[in-house]
């Protein structure tokens, strides 16, 4: 009887056919590094409706969202860039720069709102874009070094237009962004929805994303496969740099006026929710559907602890230590075996 | 004391999916200049690095001077007195050529820990001297050629006194008089009662200096002879382990049009002049030394180094290429000779790795159609007798062979003419060679031309039609096929300087 | 015991090699001589006030700690990391210092000093413990740190700031006082650049910096322990910030939560003027000193140029961006005409 088996067996691997469909398996799906973040969200909202009984009413819920999901537009870039093995640094100062333009550019030179807000989504192009030339021109550069100086560039800038005054008086209209609700639902959450979806598919079904993970694991192979490595470097830092003046809208929308310092310290909030999303920092791996989770658990989290009178100097502190979190108990020995889980289920 | 210095019994080492050594022994006596031989992925490497404390071997024993060691690091190498000069030079770019001769045993003071900078120049410079060397020793490493470098890392050997020097393809990178000063020094090292281990795929090398030679196949241990009591022919089939014309499948297509033509291709530093024919159903064979500038001609063609000069022809047409997507989109395919670094995505499946090139062909508006992608895969993979269970499989879960035959589906992905094999058998087992050897043939008769790079004077021989010899960035000669010896091509890639008998 | 390999020494052609790269370095710390003095003709022709006695003081002073910082950097820049909490371990150190100092106003200055950098040191081994032992990138573990210990400061200050009429003059007096004729802030900056000086070229430890940073497979087979090395320059980056911290909050009097907020970023600027390669291996202390004295320079006269205050930080930007640029560019040349000079 064993023989027989082992004999088709054999036959089998002299045919060598090769199976094309790939197996379920429930043990796969449910070792999945997303079912732990969802556990972690449920914990999130467990505890935040404990702390104060407003919070799971619908207004609740729902002023949460408005709040923190302005700085997660930068979220779907950053997945790709820190797929790509990159960072950019200079998420924050791109969205104070065109925040700061499109606000000038209505008060101080009449431009109509319609037309500032186009600039703002071009300044915040340029910004993504003059990153990507100068990574893939000086490719002796890293990422690091080079959104790091874009990073004080782009700040500075907008200190040279407003130096430091406030720049508000945007038309009632335009508070509809950060405030105005469609069917019950919050504009913000809408948009984010549809871009979630959009990146979602860019990046798990798209020859693009496909690309995009190629190059993450070895950039060489796929240079020498015919990838245009650096195109699809350039396009993925100008998404970002649009993505934060898609930021720079609702933010701005949302507080009424603007300043130079505005969304400092934003990179930190936005590779703290990619990294919690099971985004490797050593590249090639990790799914959009995580970073987006972890948008929600950090945003409630903050949200949360707002609510029990934490000061915003405390959030600082545990939004670092959840960075540190994310990236470090992976390479912890102790989950070995976890790891070996999670890098299966990544296949 | 035992008659050898160093003797290692039944080395065994295994890594995930090949066997890299297999029982391999080997004696070395005090002041003896022992040849390692063997072909591409014979285990040669991975010997050194059990001597070196690299890897630990999975099985067999090391003894130094009788006495049983083991090494858990290289470190623990390096004290008892072992060590290695690599063919890719392994140093400390930004500091001096002292600190790099003296790195991790520095001349300190006693009780401040200072360290004496005065001495270490002038003990540097003293080696150096006595190397016949007049290099700086306060120079920077980086600035140094790659020959000076070798020089230091032989300083470096003496420095730390070691018995046991290990010599990983020194003379690869070098000119023949930088060779024969190398070999001065060897011999030098010798008199003095150091005992050398020669890497070499240059018989040249060993003739000149060995007095043993040890012969490895296919992670085996084949032999080891005194070096007058082997003939060549006798070696030859040791490393080889068959005739030549055995392995080899019948050439027998016919060649058809001119498919490409390379005239007075140049790029400043690399190569010069570069002018071939190729014609369709053609294998053209490009050899020479490593470091010759054959894969830098390859890149050129590929879009990949840009170059200075000349013009490529492309079925008649002029092209000029400056990206592998536009080298592809033109009809020309590389394989290129690191598969692991250059090739394939290791941590991707198989199916995966097959279609990054030609993303294109499943794309409708830029989405995937993923189903499509599968049965195009499997196909292509049956087609080239993948050894594995699905496509899913990951590609780093498979041999050598598998690994390569996974390289070239990935080629048959695109509308290609010409395609370039950069050493295509290089780490891959004999049984798996003879399959890509099949392989190769059946494309030059499908009217694929082909060049095949290699360093492997008998696969170059069995395989082309016509084969063009490269030294230091230019075509010697372009032999044919009927009329090519070992020696011929010997002679075109060291053609600057009379030779003792080879081959 | 080499003496007798090969004796034809005498016979040897004397090479007068200099090695590219060094003369490109040369170079490039002339040129950055260069351009101070002549940044410094400019600024004088434009205002005379430039290069009086009392600015140049000002100017010295403000730079010493600047440099103290970049000395600091410098070695992590040189391993192949970054450090960007350097701002919030400055200002966490002097928090603390000055509520210390604020309630115990007898505490002698050097013990205040000695404390600020105790303070730097624990940072500065969290930070390195992350990064050597865990395996976190630098920038992604600093990143997370500056927030940390920015938290933390705010914590401790409770969102007060500490002024300088809560210190004793004695502490205030660090910044003030004067050892052997010198300024107690430049005395102290030239005692840690000998320090620095022998560290780095006259100790093995030193040395092993650079060598992890040149190349870190070969550090290992060298048997350099590159965990140690690793917590070693943290420690020391931290230990700097906190002593920095301490002479900031002296010399400017007053202790805030948001103390020296990306001042990181003019530290990392200053090492990267002064010709640290970003790329790990090489870096120079009279280089580094010398970037921080262009970055001093060009701070103090901007105002004198009567160039508002807020174009400081995009020239700060530019400057970054050119400079890694040039130096970038330079050494494509050195690459490129040494290709050209190997004959075919």
């Amino acid at each position: 009887m064993t023989m027989t088996q082992k004999a088709i067996g054999q036959n089998e691997y002299v045919q060598r056919t090769l199976k094309d469909k790939q197996e379920f398996s429930w043990k796969k799906f449910f070792l999945q590094w997303e079912w732990l973040l969802i556990l972690v969200f449920f914990l999130v909202l467990v505890i935040n409706t404990n702390l104060s009984p407003f919070f799971l009413n619908g207004a609740g819920l729902r002023d949460a969202t408005m709040i923190f999901l302005d700085k997660a537009f930068v979220v779907f870039p950053m997945v790709m860039i820190m797929i790509l093995r990159d960072i950019d640094i200079s998420v924050g100062s791109t969205v104070a720069l065109s925040s700061v333009i499109m606000a000038t550019l209505y008060n101080d030179f009449s431009l109509p709102m319609g037309a500032a807000l186009g600039a703002c989504l071009l300044v915040g192009a340029l910004c993504g874009l003059v990153n990507g030339l100068l990574i893939v021109k000086f490719k002796e550069l890293s990422a690091v070094i080079v959104t790091l100086g874009t990073m004080i560039l782009y700040r500075g800038i907008a200190y040279i237009i407003l130096e430091d005054q406030a720049s508000g008086n945007f038309p009632a209209w335009f508070s509809f962004f950060g405030w105005g609700n469609v069917g019950g639902m919050p504009f913000i959450l809408i948009v984010f929805s549809v871009l979630a979806v959009v990146f979602t598919l860019l990046l798990h079904k798209t020859t693009f994303g496909r690309q995009i993970f190629a190059m993450g694991n070895n950039t060489t192979a796929s240079r020498f496969s015919g990838v245009q490595i650096d195109k699809v470097k350039i396009i993925v830092f100008t998404l970002a740099g649009v993505m934060a003046a898609i930021t720079a809208i609702f933010l701005t929308s949302r507080m009424g006026s603007t300043r130079p310092n505005v969304a400092t310290m934003y990179e930190l909030d936005v590779i703290a929710m990619v990294a919690l999303g099971g985004i490797s920092t050593a590249g090639g791996k990790g799914r959009m559907i995580g970073a987006i989770i972890a948008v929600f658990i950090l945003g409630y989290l903050q949200y949360g602890l707002g609510l029990i009178n934490i000061p915003s100097q405390t959030m600082l502190v545990i939004t670092g230590l959840l960075l540190l979190a994310a990236v470090g108990i992976p390479k912890l020995n102790v989950s070995q075996k976890f790891k070996r889980f999670r890098r299966k289920q990544l296949e | 004391m035992s008659e050898y210095v160093l003797e290692m019994k039944g080395i065994t080492k295994r890594f995930p999916g090949v066997t890299a050594l297999d029982q391999v022994n080997f004696k070395l006596k005090a002041g003896e200049i022992h040849a390692l031989m063997g072909e591409n992925g014979a285990g040669k490497s991975t010997f050194i690095k059990v001597i070196t404390g690299v890897h630990k071997p999975d099985e067999g024993d090391i003894y130094l001077n009788g006495e049983k060691v083991e090494f858990s690091s290289p470190i623990d190498a390096q004290e008892v007195g072992i060590a290695a000069i690599y063919q890719h030079v392994t140093n400390y770019p930004d500091l001096s050529v002292t600190e790099n001769i003296f790195m991790g045993h520095e001349k300190v003071q006693k009780l401040t820990g200072r360290i004496r900078w005065k001495e270490m120049h002038e003990e540097a410079r003293k080696i150096l001297r006595s190397l016949s060397s007049s290099i700086d020793p306060k120079a920077e490493m980086g600035s140094l050629s790659v020959a000076q470098q070798q020089i230091v890392e032989i300083a470096k050997a003496i420095s730390t006194h070691a018995r046991i020097i290990i010599m990983d393809e020194p003379t690869a990178a070098l000119t023949s008089r930088e060779s024969e000063e190398l070999y001065k020094i060897a011999e030098s090292l010798r008199d003095r009662g150091a005992s050398i281990v020669f890497i070499s795929h240059r018989f040249e090398d060993m003739y000149r200096l060995a007095s043993q030679v040890t012969v490895l196949r296919d992670a085996k241990y084949i032999g080891s002879w005194g070096i007058d009591e082997i003939s060549n022919d006798a070696l030859i089939v040791a490393m080889v382990g068959r005739e030549i014309n055995q392995v080899f499948p019948d050439r027998n297509g016919e060649l058809g049009e001119k498919l490409l033509h390379v005239e007075g291709l140049s790029k400043a530093g690399y190569f010069a002049d570069i002018s071939f024919t190729l014609r369709k159903g053609e294998i053209l064979g490009l050899t020479g030394l490593v470091g010759a500038g054959r894969t830098e001609v390859c890149q050129a063609l590929f879009g990949i180094m840009p170059y200075d000069k000349g013009t490529i022809e492309l079925k008649g047409q002029k092209v000029r290429i400056q990206s592998p997507k536009e080298a592809i989109k033109l009809g020309i395919g590389y394989l290129p000779e690191d598969r692991q670094l250059q090739g394939l995505v290791l941590q991707w499946s198989i199916g995966r790795n097959i279609t990054l090139s030609a993303l294109k062909k499943f794309d409708a508006k830029g989405w995937l159609n993923e189903k499509k992608e599968h049965a195009f895969t499997k196909n292509l993979a049956e087609k080239m007798h993948v050894k594995a269970n699905s496509i899913f499989d990951l590609v780093s879960s498979l041999s050598g062979g598998n690994q390569q035959k996974v390289a070239v589906a990935k080629l048959l992905t695109a509308q290609l003419d010409v395609i370039i094999l950069d050493e295509p058998t290089k780490g891959v087992d004999v049984g798996a060679k003879t399959a890509i050897y099949e392989i190769i043939n059946d494309l030059a008769a499908q009217g694929y031309g082909i060049i095949l790079v290699s360093s492997e004077m008998l696969e170059v021989i069995g395989m082309s039609d016509r084969i063009a010899v490269m030294r230091a960035g230019r075509i010697t000669k372009i032999l044919d096929r009927e009329t090519v010896t070992q020696e011929k091509i010997l002679e075109a890639s060291m053609a600057d300087k009379p030779k003792k008998n080879v081959g | 015991m080499a003496e007798s390999v090969i004796d034809n020494s005498a016979e040897l052609p004397v090479e007068k090699k200099t090695s590219k790269l060094a003369a490109v370095s040369k170079f490039r710390e002339l040129g950055l001589l260069a351009f101070i003095v002549l940044l410094c003709v400019v600024v004088q022709t434009k205002n005379a006030s430039f290069l009086t006695i009392g600015n140049l003081t000002d100017m010295i002073t403000n730079t010493a700690i600047l440099s103290i910082l970049a000395l600091g950097m410098m070695l992590v820049l040189i391993t192949r990391g970054i450090d960007l909490s350097i701002g919030s371990t400055l200002a966490l150190s002097g928090m603390i210092v000055a509520q210390t100092v604020s309630v115990y106003s007898g505490l002698n200055p050097i013990l205040a000093i000695l404390m600020g950098t105790a303070i730097g040191v624990a940072c500065g081994v969290v930070i390195g413990f992350l990064v050597a032992k865990i395996g976190i990138l630098p920038i992604i573990a600093t990143l997370a740190m500056m927030n940390i210990f920015r938290g933390l400061n705010y914590t401790v200050s409770d969102g007060q700031w500490i002024s300088s009429y809560q210190m004793p003059t004695s502490f205030v007096s660090i910044a003030t006082s004067k050892i052997i004729g010198i300024n107690t802030l430049v005395f102290i900056a030239i005692i840690i650049y000998i320090a620095a000086f022998y560290f780095i070229n006259h100790t093995r430890t030193g040395r092993q910096i650079y060598a992890v940073g040149s190349n870190p497979e070969s550090a290992k087979v060298s048997g350099i322990n590159q965990t140690k090395i690793l917590l070693i320059v943290y420690s020391i980056m931290g230990g700097l910030s906190g002593l920095s911290g301490v002479l900031w909050v002296s010399k400017f009097a007053s202790a805030q939560g948001d103390t020296a907020s990306g001042y990181e970023l003019t530290v990392i600027a200053a090492c990267i003027l002064g010709g640290v390669s970003i790329a790990g291996g090489s870096g120079k202390i009279s280089g580094v000193i010398l970037g921080a004295f262009l970055l001093g320079i060009l701070n103090n006269a901007l105002p004198l140029m009567n160039v508002s205050p807020f174009w400081q930080m995009a020239i700060q930007g530019s400057i970054i961006l050119i400079a890694v640029i040039i130096n970038t560019l330079v050494k494509r040349g050195v690459d490129r005409n040494n290709l050209l000079r190997r004959k075919i």
